[in-house]
């Protein structure tokens, strides 16, 4: 803001309108920008609090008697989601968790160690993203019931790693490879040895990138549909396969439909708020310096 | 059991896949000294340094520190502490924490460390930056808390890798002083690598020159100027260069361009050298070597000439007032102790 003011102070009263109309423009385009974000979730929040006959009402009017049944039905109804908030976080913390237990060393070590054909195998972690999800059902399907694991988070948490771990891989190692080598021989100077330079002093230093990562990879865990519809079952049902049951063949109950929504969003918009700040130092950082050296 | 510190390379060699770093390097440095690796880049003087470190390991040969070789011991179990060039300080930690790190990895206690650190910093004074970190800091501040934090563990090493060259030229000059002084006040063997061979001459004890992966001369700065060992050291050091020519050595005579020259050493056989004069020594008389004056280079007090004698370029340095115009023909001659002789074929020094 300062640095704004000592600017116009600089400028004369032409520029200073030429700054003006400048912030105008770019406010507009901001604003086009983040409404095309806004409007679906304002639309959902304004039909969570609809009658199912408002919903229907055509022309949309956005002047109508609010209602809480949709939040009662969908949190203390018969088709409460409660339970499947609760499928939900199980399977995603327990999927977070494991993605980064693993991808945090395998990504320090991918970004250090040189070894021949690490381009091809940076590329291929990559690659494994590109195949269509839809692709793997049938095989995964197949693999899990064989051992048993149709219907268990066990089976659900893995089959989730497979996509977690190299998208959690693939975007740390740039972070890591931020950090100079004169850390850990500085580290292995001040006695530190491997394990604690890792934990002292890399570990610190690439947490933007950690957090920035475990927040992606819960967000991708929370908000599957494919893999948990098929492979999950009466045991296993996260939030986003409950909802789908508002869709029926006979009607859709738009309004629980948008409630539940409101309530599935809620635990992750309540992660993105915590972790904002790190998210945003994060991804600037990575931006930044990973432009500057490709 | 006297003074810790003392380092010795027996035979190390070392090298990255098909080329060699280092051929065999052999050295010993005394406890309490203060010893330079001097050389271009490329030379081998940093790998030298990240050998005493731990941090490359040998192809060939051991180290020995105090007469126990390290040759495969960590980094962190040599007793040694490395301020980098790039100073490597912790950003996420601030001043103190960096400086206290390395004693606190040893389990030293929280008020021992407190108290070394604050010793450590006000040796180097930044003991008003504890609580920064080194983000906030500017270039010669970190460079101080990287000092700091190398000092503060007493060491029987200190490792400096060109730890001046991020620093602008006075700075430069005010912490190459500090440096020495620290170094007097604690007494501990100090290995400094750089390729500037003033800061070697104002810092070293001793220094060691390195081409292409070898030791081509260690010897005090004094002697290195006065008695390059070979052609290659005497072209590195000083400034302007050493004036070196190819001349013809018969008895006491030095002959070249047009000119025969004394000098203060007597050759049995007759042999083609490489002649070697500073250009402070060369001096213009009524009859010499004749040279044509190409430009000259006012600097001050002092004025440098760059000269074309034949085939030859030479410099000489003399009082501005004392400066021919350009273009004119001039006649050089030096004094018979200030003459090098080197060996044309080897490069090596006949006397």
């Amino acid at each position: 803001m300062s640095a704004s003011t000592v600017h116009h102070a600089r400028s004369g009263p032409a520029a200073a309108g030429r700054a003006t109309s400048r912030k105008i423009v770019l406010g507009v385009v901001a604003g086009l920008l983040v409404s095309v974000w806004v409007f679906p979730v304002l639309w959902a929040l304004l039909t969570s609090f609809k009658s199912e006959r408002d919903v229907l009402a055509y022309p949309p009017t956005v002047i109508f008697t609010p209602t809480l049944a949709n939040y009662q039905e969908v949190l203390f109804g018969a088709s409460s989601v409660l339970p499947n908030l609760w499928s939900s976080l199980v399977v995603s913390v327990g999927a977070t968790v494991l993605t980064m237990l693993f991808a945090v060393p395998a990504s320090y070590a991918l970004a250090r160690l040189r070894y021949p054909g690490k381009r091809a195998s940076g590329f291929y972690v990559l690659a494994t993203q590109m195949l269509p999800p839809v692709g793997l059902i049938i095989p995964y399907y197949l693999v899990l019931q064989r051992v048993g694991w149709l219907d268990t988070y066990t089976g659900l948490i893995i089959i989730y790693l497979t996509f977690s771990l190299p998208f959690a891989i693939w975007l740390m190692v740039s972070y890591f490879e931020d950090i100079p080598y004169e850390m850990e021989e500085a580290g292995l100077l001040d006695r530190a040895g491997r394990l604690r330079t890792l934990w002292y002093i890399i570990l610190p230093q690439a947490s933007g990138g950690i957090a920035v990562t475990t927040v992606f990879v819960f967000l991708n865990a929370w908000n599957e549909f494919l893999f948990a519809v098929v492979l999950g079952g009466n045991q296993v049902r996260p939030v986003t396969v409950a909802m789908f049951n508002f869709i029926s063949v006979e009607q859709t109950q738009w309004a629980r439909l948008a409630a539940g929504a409101i309530v599935a969003m809620a635990p992750v918009i309540l992660v993105g708020l915590f972790a904002q700040r790190h998210i945003v130092k994060g991804l600037t950082v990575g931006a930044v310096k990973g432009g500057g050296r490709r | 059991m006297t003074a810790l510190g003392h380092i010795r390379l027996e035979g190390v060699v070392k090298r990255h896949g098909e080329t060699t770093v280092l051929h065999g390097v052999d050295l010993e440095i005394k406890a309490g000294e203060f010893f330079v690796l001097l050389g271009p880049s490329g030379s081998g003087k940093t790998t030298t340094l990240r050998i005493l470190a731990g941090l490359e390991a040998v192809s060939g040969g051991r180290v020995l520190m105090d007469g126990v070789d390290v040759t495969g011991t960590e980094p962190g179990e040599r007793d040694v502490a490395m301020v980098f060039q790039s100073y490597a300080l912790y950003p996420h930690m601030t001043v103190a924490q960096n400086i206290g790190f390395p004693l606190r990895m040893v389990g030293t206690p929280k008020a021992a460390i407190d108290t070394a650190v604050a010793d450590a910093a006000r040796r180097v004074e930044i003991g008003h930056l504890l609580d920064r970190r080194p983000g906030q800091l500017s270039g010669g501040q970190q460079q101080r808390v990287a000092l700091a934090r190398a000092i503060v563990r007493q060491p029987r090493l200190f490792l400096l890798d060109e730890p001046l060259s991020n620093l602008d030229a006075r700075l430069r000059m005010e912490t190459r002083l500090e440096l020495k002084q620290l170094h007097r006040s604690l007494g501990v063997t100090t290995v400094y690598v750089t390729h500037d061979q003033e800061e070697a001459m104002t810092l070293a004890d001793r220094v060691a020159v390195f081409m292409d992966g070898r030791i081509v001369q260690v010897a005090s700065p004094r002697e290195i100027f006065d008695r390059p060992a070979a052609v290659s050291v005497a072209g590195f050091i000083g400034t302007p260069a050493m004036n070196l020519v190819p001349a013809v050595w018969t008895n006491d005579r030095v002959e070249f361009a047009g000119a025969s020259h004394p000098v203060a050493a007597r050759t049995a056989t007759p042999r083609d050298i490489t002649l070697g004069v500073r250009p402070g020594a060369l001096r213009m008389a009524a009859t010499g070597s004749s040279a044509r004056v190409a430009f000259v280079e006012t600097l001050g007090d002092h004025a440098v000439l760059d000269l074309v004698a034949g085939s030859e370029r030479l410099r000489l340095r003399t009082d501005t007032p004392d400066a021919p115009a350009e273009d004119t023909e001039v006649q050089l001659v030096f004094d018979p102790k200030a003459a090098h002789l080197f060996d044309r074929a080897s490069g090596q020094r006949l006397a």
